[in-house]
């Protein structure tokens, strides 16, 4: 015995009771004693006995009615043994019937005694056993409910009669319904296909289930995920398994890789249209081929192959960074510095359509920002040929530099087209370049904004603009700055 | 000589068919975006358009188009859609099926780029069908 088991022993002759709890000692059991049957219910409600041995025939309360007090309040918990004379021996019998595990007649021998004790230990293990195993079955379902009400997927499970036998929180949160054993499919799903699904796989012959069908399905501004399988039990269809997840993410996440791909073959594509049509057009032999025309078409198509060309650079460039196969070296840099380089490389340019550049700062001393000097290149070398390829002629580029709670605040005001309201919202996005007859002339990927915005917020920097049609277009950006 | 419109907002692209074209004897007028081309049409009847899809804005080919037969002197002027735009672009139809070419109101679809001798076959047989 790993533990001690308890026994009760209730007997109103002395002698009978001591024997007893003499023999059942020595047997290893821990034995208390009652002299009568109301003594005996006491000690019952105080503790719990594993085995009680009940003489059957006491004053007052007898034995019979011990033994039903057992059964009414400790049932498979105490096994009762019944003590009785020859005489009440079928009393005894009927005892048994009603509740007793086993009765034991005076006089008997401690080896009888033992002997009842035994079979009357190994019922009880068994009922231990047995308590064990239910309890351990109760936390197993309730851990399995558990793993199943806190699933992030919806999961419902129907029976052959096309019920549903079981529906997660996240179910009737995306099915709206609540769980209720008489909704039919066509509460619970709307969609027929879905309908159909799980009708197919109810009932189907053995070995034969269909395989799982997965369907998406848009609901509002969200799209799911619903796939149907056959619930197998016993190698037979028991019903269907639907699982429904949230597939909104992985959705726009496509969508926007689709739309990423269409728009880069559409802008590959351009170019390559006019180069081939111009082409066409000097193979069509209508012109000598030194005529003026024909080398204004050649030059046409240089420019074009060039821009080409940028486009796949920065393509790739763009597919290096978000791979995260750029190297960057981060270090403290000037960024009055950065930005007065970068306005003399664009100098020439500028000075082609007589644009003044101009840099101004109220600020004394150096404007410190922490990041990789090709970054910030990047960044304003768009922003600045911006400036320049949208400007009008004899116009003006101003860069001022300040600080501004915390940050480093660059403008950079051009004076040239400037951008309509209902363009500053895509303005960041990838080959979104503002189209109309004043800008069809002027060359660029649409990728120069989306970049700029996309490494300006790798340095937990921000870029914003305010332009006026006509007049011009501020871009502000700003970046934490660092003490010098 | 029969007049063309050409509506491109690539600049190269038109500046190429109007050379080709006006070798050919056509008259040719070209607009860079859907307005230009709006705007053109007040007071100029081409007897047949080229127009692009992608202008200033992805589906300006087809706003152009319903003005252009939005108006009554302009329903029966044939109009060649030219355009290099995939359909995962947003478009939900197929632009080379019939239903697409009714729902665009154009009567021909071509894929960029259009081999110019090509371009001008259907151009020509647009042109003899109005003549019958």
């Amino acid at each position: 015995m790993d533990e001690k088991m308890k026994v009760l022993v209730v007997d109103d002759e002395e002698g009978m009771r001591e024997g007893i709890r003499r023999v059942l000692q020595k047997r290893g059991f821990d034995v208390d004693t009652a002299s009568d049957g109301s003594a005996a219910i006491e000690l019952l409600d105080k503790s719990r006995y594993d085995l009680a041995f009940i003489d059957l025939k006491m004053p007052g309360i007898d034995g019979f009615e011990v033994t039903q007090y057992v059964n009414d309040n400790f049932p498979a918990s105490t096994v009762v043994v019944i003590v009785s004379a020859l005489a009440t021996v079928e009393a005894a019998v009927e005892v048994t019937r009603h509740g007793a595990f086993d009765f034991l007649v005076k006089p008997f021998t401690p080896k009888d005694l033992g002997a009842v004790a035994d079979r009357a230990v190994e019922q009880r293990k068994l009922i231990l056993d047995r308590e064990k195993y239910l309890s351990q079955l109760n936390s197993e379902q309730n851990l399995s409910r558990q793993l199943i009400n806190s699933l992030q997927e919806g999961l419902v499970v129907l029976n052959i009669r096309h019920k549903p036998v079981l529906m997660n929180p996240k179910a009737e949160y995306f099915l709206g319904k609540i769980f209720n054993e008489e909704l039919t499919v066509q509460d619970l799903f709307k969609e027929p296909k879905i309908r159909e699904a799980v009708e197919t796989f109810l009932p189907s012959p053995p070995g034969q289930e269909a395989p799982a069908k997965v369907f998406q399905l848009k609901q509002e501004d969200r799209m799911l995920q619903i796939r149907v399988a056959p619930y197998v039990r016993d190698s037979e269809v028991g019903g269907a398994i639907v699982v429904i997840s949230d597939f909104t993410e992985e959705w726009k996440n496509e969508q926007d890789k689709n739309r990423f791909v269409s728009m880069v073959a559409h802008e590959l594509k351009s170019p390559l249209a006019a180069i081939i049509n111009y082409i066409n057009v000097i193979q069509t032999g209508m012109f000598d081929a030194n005529a003026p025309k024909v080398h204004e078409i050649l030059e046409r198509c240089k420019i074009r192959g060039e821009a080409l060309l940028e486009l796949i650079r920065d393509l790739l460039y763009i597919n290096k960074r978000e791979a995260g196969k750029i190297e960057k070296s981060i270090e403290k840099l000037n960024l009055k510095e950065v930005i007065f380089s970068q306005l003399e490389f664009y100098k020439v340019q500028a000075d082609v359509r007589k644009i003044a550049l101009t840099m101004k700062s109220a600020q004394e001393g150096p404007c410190f920002v922490k990041a990789d000097r090709a970054d910030l290149d990047r960044v304003f070398m768009n922003l600045i040929s911006n400036g320049i390829k949208y400007n009008r002629d004899n116009g003006a580029l101003i860069v001022d530099i300040g600080r501004e709670d915390g940050f480093i605040k660059v403008s950079v005001k051009d004076s040239g087209i400037g951008i309509g309201p209902g363009e500053i919202k895509n303005l960041f996005q990838e080959f979104y370049r503002v189209r109309n007859s004043t800008t069809s002339g002027i060359s660029g990927t649409g990728l120069g904004l989306a970049t700029v915005k996309r490494v300006l917020g790798e340095y937990n920097g921000r870029i914003s603009v305010q332009s006026e049609p006509d007049k011009g277009s501020t871009f502000t950006v700003y970046l934490p700055a660092v003490d010098g | 000589m029969s007049k063309i419109l050409i509506v491109d907002d690539d600049r190269d692209l038109v500046e190429g068919q109007k050379i080709y074209f006006e070798g050919k004897g056509y008259e040719v007028k070209t607009a860079l975006s859907m307005k230009d081309g709006i705007e053109t049409l007040k007071g100029y009847k081409p007897d047949i358009i080229l127009a692009d899809l992608m202008m200033e804005h992805y589906d300006s080919g087809f706003v152009f188009c319903k003005k252009v037969r939005d108006n009554p002197s302009m329903r029966d002027v044939p109009i060649i859609m030219q355009t290099s735009a995939p359909k995962e672009i947003g478009y939900t139809f197929d632009p080379s099926n019939p239903k697409g070419k009714e729902w665009m109101k154009v009567d021909e679809v071509v894929v960029k780029p259009v081999p110019l001798d090509h371009l001008l076959g259907k151009v020509e047989q647009f042109l003899a069908r109005g003549k019958k």
